[in-house]
């Protein structure tokens, strides 16, 4: 169970400048109001465009940095006062996920698993059953340097579930996937959200629209820092006044354009 | 379910020691230099010597115009030197170091001036860039010198004038130095590829550790394990030092077979490397590797990538790769702040090893005392730095 309550985080960036002088700091707010309640045994749809502030979300959801506003708690347990506990609830596969190249897909998830306070007996049967779960077998052995990007998401995955986390947090998971992989996350994913697969709570952030229609029972919709309207896609559709997702999806997202001209990034999306 | 912290160390420091040991091809490539530079080196150098001797044993002078000196040859062939013509063009060959001898150079009107009370003059050539021909100029002077002497002596017995009035005080040598601490003035270069070594462990560790983790993006999932940051800086850091370590035992361990192929007898008399040596040369280098393996990591943490790391480091690595350039250039003035100094402390103190003297706490603890100041600053700071760094 997750609760992200109205947080907020500023940057401090810089301009341009020039040889001789340095650019003049610039204040970039990268949330201004992001709500959000995960329960468990759900998927939960954290939809928005490029640069609405998922990422940035998601960060302070494994306390990478705290907020400068609002709290998050993870199964009752604030981030920010207790990060260690909280992060040992959570598996969070987030926007870098790079791997140690020189280990084998297995070492990569049994040092995961280690961290995470399993001892080694425990983490090697954890990652073999991921193996299994997650069709890696014919690459739980190889170095990771060689894997192509399905079998490094796949591998970081495993990673991200070594500890079996009653919180999945996925920023973005199907970047770079081909149709084969997306549906076998899918699956996963569904898998483990039903109670054959533990009831996990799932936060799934994305910005392609497909996802969310045939994957997540929830939507939360975050554009430009704040969260601006939840509820299932029918309900989303029915708010919006649209048929079909993607228009309600801009007409949430964008409400100031009144005809729905998709946005640059929504376009990508289609693609 | 939390990690203590030191089971949390183990396991990240196991993870980095196998990681890098598994990059064979950076370990082959600083391996070599590592290994092979300091032995072949002193190979080189005690070649050097080995020819000097045998100069020395050979007793040849080269002269030009010896026809016109029957009684300097007279005098030369009494101290048993055996005299040899020099090649016409000895001055060019002496430029290009292809005549590695001094040459004598006598007039022809040597003889008729010296009887008639003249000073004839000769000249001993050489070239100064042409150091072997430098290395045996003073051996022909003194001999010129003795041939003076000898012609004053003569000449101040047959006017019955006593030859004491020629030697107002009496001048004897004594050499102070000890063998090994003659030898130390050859084998003075070792320290320096020693600390070379560590440099070279420490620091493709301490970069992929950090700047590299980063640059894979592996980072930040590793953050957000449920670990103390003090604990994973800890580890890896271990593991640096350990590198570094490694490398220096390897390289310190050349020397031993390296010295058997040495070949000066004189030299291979004196330079004793034993696993005395080995032990202690290896002990020395722990607060460096210590203290450096922590400041190459604090450098490389706020890098993006480890190209930017490598330039960051490039400072780091020639000053301390650099300071016993300090004590070659100075030898024997050694200063009380030399101990003070990373790299330079150990070159001071690995120098008073080979040179066979004690090593006492107040020579040592200086460099023990910076580089554990080192460690734990650069380790604190890399530890508050490590979530920022993903951060941005």
């Amino acid at each position: 169970m997750i609760h992200i309550d109205n947080v907020s985080k500023q940057f401090v960036a810089r301009t341009g400048g020039s040889l001789f002088k340095r650019g003049t700091p610039q204040t970039v707010y990268a949330v201004r109001g992001v709500t959000l309640h995960a329960p468990s045994g759900r998927i939960t749809g954290l939809l928005g465009p490029n640069g609405a502030g998922k990422t940035t979300t998601l960060r302070m959801l494994g306390g990478l940095f705290q907020p400068d506003g609002g709290s998050i708690t993870v199964d009752g347990i604030a981030v920010a006062q207790a990060p260690q506990q909280a992060l040992a609830r959570m598996g969070i596969l987030g926007d870098a996920h790079g791997l140690y190249p020189r280990l084998s897909a297995r070492e990569n998830i049994v040092y995961f698993g280690r961290l995470q306070g399993m001892d080694a007996d425990a983490a090697h049967a954890r990652a073999q059953e991921l193996s299994r779960l997650l069709d890696m077998d014919s690459i739980l052995d190889r170095r990771a340097e060689g894997f192509s990007q399905g079998e490094r998401m796949k591998t970081a995955l495993a990673r991200a579930l070594v500890h079996d986390p009653a919180n999945i947090v996925l920023d973005e998971p199907t970047n770079g996937l081909d149709v084969l992989a997306t549906r076998a996350l899918r699956e996963v994913l569904r898998h483990l959200r039903s109670e054959a697969g533990g009831s996990k709570c799932i936060v799934f952030s994305t910005h392609i629209m497909q996802e969310v229609e045939q994957l997540c029972e929830h939507v939360v919709v975050v554009s430009q820092g704040r969260s601006v309207a939840e509820g299932t896609v029918p309900e989303l559709l029915a708010l919006a006044g649209e048929t079909r997702f993607e228009d309600a999806f801009v007409k949430l997202a964008f409400p100031q354009s009144d005809t729905p001209i998709p946005a640059p990034e929504a376009a990508c999306a289609q693609v | 379910m939390r990690t203590g912290l030191m089971k949390s160390f183990w396991i990240v420091f196991a993870k980095e020691v196998a990681d890098a040991l598994r990059d064979r091809r950076t370990l082959l490539r600083l391996l070599v230099p590592a290994l092979l530079m300091g032995p072949l080196l002193l190979l080189a150098l005690s070649g050097l010597i080995a020819s000097l001797e045998a100069r020395a044993e050979k007793r040849e002078v080269m002269v030009v115009g010896m026809e016109h000196a029957p009684t300097l040859r007279n005098f030369l062939e009494r101290q048993t030197y055996a005299i040899q013509s020099a090649p016409a063009d000895y001055e060019a060959r002496l430029r290009a170091t292809t005549l590695l001898e001094p040459v004598l150079v006598i007039g022809e009107d040597f003889e008729r001036e010296l009887l008639a009370g003249e000073r004839p003059t000769v000249a001993v050539v050489s070239d100064s860039a042409n150091q072997r021909a430098g290395a045996g100029v003073p051996t022909l002077l003194r001999l010129l010198q003795g041939f003076n002497r000898e012609r004053a002596t003569l000449s101040l017995a047959l006017r019955g004038v006593s030859t004491d009035l020629l030697q107002a005080v009496d001048v004897e040598e004594r050499d102070l130095a000890s063998t090994q601490a003659r030898a130390a003035r050859m084998t003075g270069i070792i320290p320096m590829f020693i600390i070379m070594a560590v440099l070279y462990g420490a620091l493709t560790a301490a970069l992929d550790s950090t700047a590299g983790e980063r640059e894979r993006g592996s980072l930040e999932p590793l953050l957000m394990n449920p670990l103390s940051h003090v604990a994973l800086v800890l580890g890896k850091w271990g593991a640096v030092a350990l590198l570094g370590m490694a490398v220096a035992l390897l390289s310190n361990l050349s020397f031993v077979p390296a010295q058997w192929l040495i070949k000066s007898d004189s030299l291979q008399a004196m330079f004793q490397f034993g696993w005395f040596e080995v032990v202690t040369f290896l002990l020395l280098q722990l607060p460096l590797a210590a203290g450096l393996g922590a400041v190459l990591m604090a450098l490389a943490i706020r890098s993006k990538t480890v190209k930017e790391a490598q330039a960051g480091s490039a400072l780091v690595v020639t000053l301390v790769g650099l300071a016993p350039m300090v004590s070659l250039l100075n030898p024997g003035g050694d200063a009380a702040w030399y101990l003070w100094v990373p790299g330079l402390a150990q070159n001071t103190l690995m120098l008073l090893v080979l040179k066979g003297e004690a090593l006492t706490w107040a020579r040592v603890l200086p460099g023990v005392l910076v580089g554990a100041a080192l460690t734990v600053g650069c380790l604190l700071y890399v530890a508050r730095s490590m979530r920022a760094a993903v951060a941005r």
